[in-house]
């Protein structure tokens, strides 16, 4: 065992080396306001979206209180706070023409860099079933499959284009979930997002299709403010994929988005990330700040939302996709499998807020930490005082990776109904040595064996996200582990 | 949200001249004590324990007093006890005749400036503000010295009685050492009457391959507020076991903080019983800094009434604490409508070769549980009380003195209203 136990941690160390694949700049001429903000800035990007009135006032307000907020430290997470008259707050892609009547007119540079990404954008997509709205830079270029959900009474769109053409929508939905006031960065996106996704699933209808967007950060030191916004109306459900991939930079970059859910009686809707931002080199130089707010509502009867996420990338990462579960039965749920590497730190981890009766919530979170890097889980299971009948269960696990990196586990629980039952459980462990030479024996590189080990580790999340995207995401913790597993 | 409670008690309560002897110690405690105030529910370590009810009242010294302790006494420990009322020694009350030769037993007010190990348990965050009123202004306390390799037979009682006619404030203080291979069994109680704040300071250095059990029992006022620090730093191989029985106070917390060196091992277990309007808040801090250390913590928690209980367990290894082994259960049962429980189990770990797990559950009682006891006979409420009985005397299966365990079985089975199902101790 000894001998065998030190020429592993070498395999390991040599295995975890992987640089980041998608790391390269489109050039395009930006159309960007100057750095820094103020209530001018909120103007122009207001006034350069056509946007109504109250969604002025809405960002005004959201900006104005903003001032007032101080950033949050509590989360157990070290970085040099971000000078926000240094971000760039819009740019846009240069346009030939406000619509592209087909893919071919569509900047070769940008389709490009679509193909790298492996976007299926056109006949891909049709192959793949998937919908995708790209958000590049903060405007929506192109959408496939409109026509196709419109039939069936689907708005899958730009959160621009919804709010001309359908602004009643939005405004009773927006900010209904993560009000404008809510926290630091919700307030900020709230007052300078620039672009996102609408969804919006009219009563009875079952979206015959994952709908996916993909988000990319282009334009050097733009911050990036996405809003999305998805509506389930009384029995309608949708499955929702996000997937992130980001070049590489040196200088941090700010992402601060904000994604309400809503889900009316008996809707479901399912929510799936794969998030795999730069995260910095290997000595933690550059790298995406991730400080998203996610919040479902689940405001009808029997409503049920599900976010599932595998986060990978970042440098830093600040998360808490939530559900406020409001109406009696409803459920809420929470699938995570967060890993992190040299020196990444990611504080995540998720918020049940029980106040209907009879509601449930299930959180299930793998944490692993390798390198230098540093892994928390935070979570809230609140059940108030009339949620009569709530149910909870949470099971967070660790595992680290070499003797540099950190996981901690802080679940905040506040129970206010003697008919509640919450269980949570959290355990730590490695990859046993043992595990480990039981498939070398076996004939099974360390590698591959490792690979093996953390995929069943993470095989109750993993089994949650849709098909393409378990494949995906198989695939890049084998890529983000490589070269450090001992 | 509630605004910052500005009040003076902090400055108030080190009002009156500082005490002469650990002149150095207190005066340090005072400077770090400046300008400070009570801490709210803004400050993450209180967010669900609120001193507004403190912040409003006043508190001066505790004059001396005497007090019948008769009802007090246990028969293994009446030649072994030293007794303080309103933070000063009683000696008419205290008899350590029968404490073995070698052991000393003493109150502080007869130590001298040399017992140098008071104060030497270094701060853990998490203590803080009370721990320095207390040593800015305690009057006496007791300090506990026990030689190398001697095994105590006798259970050795700290009593700590407050009597209040008006509120008063006191500061009980404890040094507990044991050397090298010692083993010693330690009684804590706290008991009063009326108002007041007691601030108890409990510092513990257990040597290599010494062994303490530290049975800790808080029965104070139902209109008391008991702000406990306890420090214990267990060095290679030793062991600490402490149970802590919380049944008064209008608003209790324990701050229990243990530092384990290689191969240590310590156990925290708890309970607390709550009714009405009572709040008891335990936040713990186990550290394991060295490698091979096992930890383990059973904190259970009845809330009846409005009562709240709260737990933040937190456990920290350290990157050289290789092969800790470290476990924390928080369990709560609620029995009224109103009642309500926030517990936070924390880990931070840094090592990465460990077995560390969590859990925390929080509930009413099991219908299916009542179920079957009331298809064997037992009435609803009956069905009921013995449950409650059950989940409570599993914490004190293993208190260590027969007159003490029955003490607190009977206690536990009259507050869960299970004596009539006759005698269950």
């Amino acid at each position: 065992m000894e001998g065998s136990g030190g020429r592993m941690s070498t395999t390991f160390n040599v295995v975890t080396s992987q640089e980041y694949k998608y790391g390269f700049v489109t050039d395009i001429e930006a159309d960007s306001v100057a750095p820094g903000l103020n209530e001018d800035v909120i103007r122009f990007i207001s006034a350069k979206k056509g946007e109504p009135d109250w969604l002025l006032e809405f960002r005004l307000k959201a900006y104005r209180h903003w001032l007032t907020m101080a950033e949050p430290d509590w989360a157990k997470v070290d970085y040099p706070k971000p000078d926000f008259q240094k971000i760039v707050y819009y740019s846009a892609p240069k346009a030939k023409a406000p619509k592209y009547a087909s893919m071919d007119e569509v900047d070769p540079e940008l389709r490009r860099t679509f193909e790298k990404l492996g976007v299926p954008i056109n006949e891909q997509a049709a192959l793949a079933g998937v919908a995708v709205d790209v958000v590049f830079d903060s405007v929506s270029v192109t959408t496939t499959y409109k026509e196709k959900l419109k039939e069936v009474g689907i708005i899958f769109c730009s959160f621009s284009e919804a709010v001309k053409e359908h602004p009643e929508l939005v405004k009773k939905y927006l900010g209904s979930v993560v009000p404008s006031a809510d926290n630091f960065y919700a307030a900020l996106n709230s007052a300078v997002f620039t672009d996102g996704s609408f969804v919006f699933i009219p009563k009875g209808v079952a979206c015959p299709m994952d709908l996916s967007t993909y988000f990319r950060i282009n334009n050097k030191e733009s911050g990036q403010f996405e809003r999305t916004l998805i509506v389930a109306e009384e029995g309608a459900t949708v499955s929702y994929l996000e997937g992130c991939t980001a070049p590489q930079f040196d200088t941090n970059q700010l992402h601060a988005a904000v994604v309400e859910l809503v889900a009316l009686d008996n809707a479901f809707i399912k929510y799936s990330t794969v998030q795999n931002w730069y995260a910095g080199d290997k000595n933690g130089v550059g790298g995406i700040f991730n400080f998203v707010t996610k919040r479902g509502l689940c405001k009808g009867k029997s409503s049920h939302i599900s976010w599932t996420q595998v986060e990978t990338g970042s440098a830093i990462t600040w998360k808490y996709p939530s559900c406020v579960l409001l109406g009696d039965d409803s459920i809420g749920e929470f699938f995570s499998v967060a890993l992190t590497n040299h020196k990444q730190q990611a504080d995540t981890g998720t918020k049940m807020v029980h106040i209907g009766r009879n509601t449930k919530s299930t959180i299930i979170s793998k944490g692993i930490s390798a390198g230098d890097s540093s892994n928390s889980y935070r979570g809230l299971v609140k059940v108030q005082p009339k949620a009569e009948g709530a149910r909870n269960f949470s099971q967070c696990d660790s595992m680290l990776i070499g003797q540099s990196c950190s996981a901690s586990t802080f679940p905040y629980i506040e129970v206010q109904n003697r008919s509640a039952k919450v269980e949570h459980e959290a355990t730590t462990s490695k990859i046993g040595e043992e595990q480990l030479f039981y498939f070398q024996q076996r004939g099974i590189p360390a590698e591959e064996a490792i690979s093996m080990i953390i995929n069943g580790f993470c095989k109750d999340v993993f089994r949650e996200l849709p098909m393409e995207f378990a494949v995906e995401a198989t695939k890049l913790l084998s890529l983000k582990l490589e070269g450090s597993v001992g | 949200m509630t605004l910052a409670a500005t009040s003076n008690l902090v400055a108030e309560l080190l009002a009156g001249p500082r005490p002469a002897e650990w002149g150095e110690l207190r005066e340090a405690a005072e400077t770090r004590l400046a300008g400070r105030d009570l801490p709210t529910t803004r400050d993450e370590d209180w967010k669900y324990t609120d001193l507004k009810a403190l912040a409003g009242l006043s508190f001066a010294p505790a004059p001396k007093a005497t007090v019948d302790i008769s009802g007090h006494l246990l028969p293994e420990m009446v030649g072994t006890r030293q007794v303080f009322v309103n933070g000063h020694h009683a000696p008419h009350a205290s008899c350590a005749s029968a404490v073995p030769a070698g052991v000393r037993f003493f109150p502080m007010s007869h130590a001298s400036e040399a017992c140098h190990a008071l104060g030497s348990v270094p701060n853990g965050k998490s203590a803080g503000l009370f721990e320095d009123l207390n040593t800015a202004r305690f009057q006496d306390g007791a300090v506990i010295l026990v030689p190398k390799n001697m095994k105590v037979a006798l259970p050795l009682h700290l009593l700590f009685i407050t009597q209040a006619n008006a509120p008063v404030a006191v500061f009980p203080r404890v040094l507990v050492v044991l050397e090298r291979g010692s083993e010693l069994e330690l009684v804590e109680e706290h008991h009063g009457s009326g108002t007041y704040l007691t601030c108890p300071v409990v510092e513990i250095h257990v040597a290599e391959g010494a062994i303490l059990r530290h049975e800790r029992v808080q029965r104070d006022d139902a209109e008391a507020f008991h702000l406990g620090t306890l420090k214990a730093e267990v060095a290679k191989g030793g062991q600490y076991h402490s149970r802590t029985l919380s049944f008064g106070a209008r608003l209790s917390r324990q701050q229990p903080w243990v530092r384990l060196a290689e191969g240590a091992e310590a156990s925290l277990d708890g309970l607390a019983l709550l009714e009405g309007q009572q709040v008891a808040d335990t936040h713990s801090f186990m550290h394991h800094t060295e490698p091979n250390a096992s930890s383990h913590q059973l904190h259970k928690c009845i809330v009846d009434g409005k009562a709240r209980a709260v737990f933040n367990g937190r456990v920290r290894v350290a990157p050289l604490a290789q092969g800790t082994d470290a476990k924390q259960q928080s369990r709560n049962l609620l029995l009224s409508e109103s009642a309500r429980v926030d517990t936070k189990p924390q880990l931070e770990i840094y090592a990465d070769d460990v077995k560390c797990s969590h859990g925390a559950t929080v509930g009413a009682l099991d219908p299916e549980e009542l179920f079957y006891l009331q298809s064997r006979g037992l009435n609803a409420d009956d069905a009921r009380n013995l449950l409650t009985y059950g989940f409570a005397a599993d914490v004190l299966t293993h208190v260590p003195v027969a007159s003490l365990r029955r003490a607190l079985r009977q206690l536990v089975m009259a507050r869960t209203q299970a004596g009539s199902l006759g005698d269950l101790s």
